[in-house]
């Protein structure tokens, strides 16, 4: 291995682990309201705002300007507002149903809308779905803070976060305005989601959110020791994924993924006899 | 607990440990030949024809991908970071993944506008270079011309000559050997040139349809007339009202002949054929494009062996 290559991996590195820190913390919560598929909804949803803000010439018409992020932001914003709405709804429309209508839609329309942009069509979709290899320090640092801001805001509100996580119904009946912690759950996370994407790509995140979440479940029933496993994991296989993608060459953000796969099946191979051993 | 934090902290100290050693590890570049990168293989296939053994040349992309969508690889970022000269095909060919590539390699010699940086479609004929001003509504109008413009030789040639001067530049010591291996070259090339001439002349005129508008210069350059294209504009895949419209076009006319690149789906394009008793031809849009084109002189001979067979058959 080439150790030169290292000084242009550690600011994808740092940024991998940004990511891994809040999405690890977040996927708690995602995994535990059954919302396995909300990232995606709400990454292709902030897309649609993103790819509407490039194509009309009124909002900026440029794929690299301001406009596109806040319209991409807002958007989310929308999607976060209609998933606190549906939850607490007596019909017999399970969550996961919505979400899944609505990543359709969102993006059957990124492809509408592209298609009456075409000379911009193929950046477009380089510009809105990011590569962890790409990311720059100022981008690293930034994010950094925000997550660490956001990371802050829910640790203060802990209890209430997890709360209507973990137990919608019970907390409603205490009196805990749940719609509206509910909207402030969607809106933090949509935030920090759309701003992952723009760095790592879609499925990227949803392995940093989902994955390290589910290994943490298979060896703990507590949040605490399931985060910590979660971070470790988030952190390791982060660490793993880049040194195969220099060692074989391989397109980074993909070989990370297909570690989160292996280093899963591991895990969930040798639970027997951790639990074993625990008892 | 302890262990998990424990282990929390090994991983910290891991990573710090990998940064400082990264940082530590900045190299200089050594001494040899010129270390020249290339965003594709005909780029790098001219510069091998200039450069002979002066020359070190990597291609990015490979002939047989889409050159507007590469993945970065680890490599790629080395490549770049080492390299005395990068050669880019421009015309915002590249443009969704290039500059982040140069952004991120961190190569003060290969910026855009210093020496070591050649955009080698500046000298070159470009086609389909719109007039007037360009509203989003054109859509499919791309505002610097069409990118494929390697597809003539003549225009080959010219990029040559930039390649040849701009390494007379880089290193003067050369000079003589890289005019000779040039003069030898246009030498080589104008003969062929004769050659594919002749054997393209009984088409003239010959009407054609293509899948993406990636050959404009290598059709213009022989006479055919391409009358319609299978994507309704650039990079939208095909939907059903245009490839009707295109199907009825192509029986008015009589049009036989789809060309298409070896990254599209062939599907449309068969369909296409099928009812209008044409014929599908996958041709090497690029040195590497399939496996005997292996430089830039067996670029056209490839293409034009099977152009002249195909358009044979659909007469």
């Amino acid at each position: 291995m080439d150790l030169h290559i290292l000084q242009f991996l550690a600011a994808p590195a740092v940024a991998s682990l940004v990511i891994a820190g809040i999405h690890a913390y977040l996927g708690l919560h995602v995994v535990e309201r059954g919302v396995i598929f909300v990232d995606l909804s709400l990454a292709q949803i902030a897309s649609l705002g993103a790819t509407i803000a490039a194509v009309v010439p009124a909002l900026g018409g440029d794929p690299n300007s301001r406009g596109v992020y806040w319209m991409s932001l807002g958007f989310t914003l929308i999607g976060a507002l209609i998933f606190s709405m549906i939850r607490g709804h007596r019909a017999n429309i399970p969550q996961e149903a919505i979400i899944g209508i609505s990543y359709a839609v969102a993006s059957g329309a990124v492809i509408l809308v592209t298609s009456k942009a075409p000379g911009e069509a193929e950046h477009l979709k380089n510009m809105l779905v990011g590569n962890i290899l790409s990311v720059q320090w100022p981008e690293v640092w930034t994010t950094g803070a925000m997550y660490l801001l956001i990371g802050a805001f829910h640790f203060v509100f802990r209890k209430r976060f997890l709360e209507i996580s973990i137990n919608r119904r019970a907390a409603a009946s205490l009196g805990t305005p749940v719609r509206f912690w509910d909207f402030l759950f969607y809106a933090s996370f949509g935030f920090v989601v759309t701003r992952s994407v723009a760095i790592a790509g879609v499925l990227l995140v949803f392995c940093y959110l989902i994955v390290p979440s589910v290994g943490g479940i298979l060896f703990s029933n507590r949040i605490g020791p399931r985060l910590a496993i979660g971070w470790v994991m988030g952190t390791a296989v982060s660490m793993l994924g880049m040194y195969f993608s220099v060692v074989f060459d391989l397109p980074t953000g993909a070989t990370i993924i297909c570690t989160f796969g292996v280093v899963l099946a591991l895990m969930a191979m040798v639970r027997p006899r951790v639990i074993a051993w625990k008892s | 607990m302890r262990s998990f934090c424990s282990l929390l902290a090994l991983a910290v100290a891991a990573t710090v440990a990998a940064t400082v050693a990264a940082t530590v590890a900045a190299a200089e570049p050594a001494p040899g030949p010129l270390r020249i990168v290339t965003t594709t293989q005909d780029l790098a296939a001219l510069a091998r024809e200039i450069g002979g053994d002066r020359i070190a040349v990597e291609a990015l992309a490979k002939g047989y991908q889409d050159p507007h969508f590469v993945e970065p690889k680890p490599s790629f970022i080395l490549l770049v970071n080492r390299a005395d000269l990068l050669i880019a095909v421009g015309r915002e060919l590249e443009l969704g993944w290039l500059p982040s590539l140069i952004a991120q390699a961190r190569n003060a010699r290969i910026q855009p506008g210093a020496r070591g940086y050649l955009d080698a479609s500046l000298n070159v004929k470009i086609l389909e270079i719109p007039t007037g001003q360009i509203t989003r509504a054109m859509g499919d109008v791309h505002p610097l011309g069409n990118p494929h413009y390697w597809l003539d030789p003549a225009n080959g040639r010219l990029i040559a000559q930039a390649i040849r001067d701009r390494l007379s530049e880089l290193a003067p010591n050369d000079r003589a050997y890289f005019k000779q291996r040039y003069a030898d070259f246009d030498a080589r090339l104008a003969a062929a040139e004769k050659r594919w001439d002749a054997t393209m002349a009984p088409y003239k005129g010959t009407k054609i349809v293509t899948y993406h508008r990636s050959w404009p210069n290598l059709m213009s350059r022989w006479n055919l007339d391409v009358i319609g294209y299978v994507e309704p504009k650039p990079g939208i895949p095909p939907s059903p009202s245009h490839t009707l419209q295109l199907i009825a076009e192509m029986k008015r006319q009589g049009v036989r002949l789809i060309v298409v690149e070896p990254y599209f789906d062939l599907k449309t394009p068969r369909s296409i054929a099928s009812q209008t008793g044409g014929t599908v031809l996958v041709l090497a849009p690029s040195v590497g494009g399939v496996k005997e084109v292996t430089d830039y002189l067996q670029l056209f001979e490839y293409n034009i062996a099977q152009l002249s067979r195909a358009l044979d058959t659909t007469r």
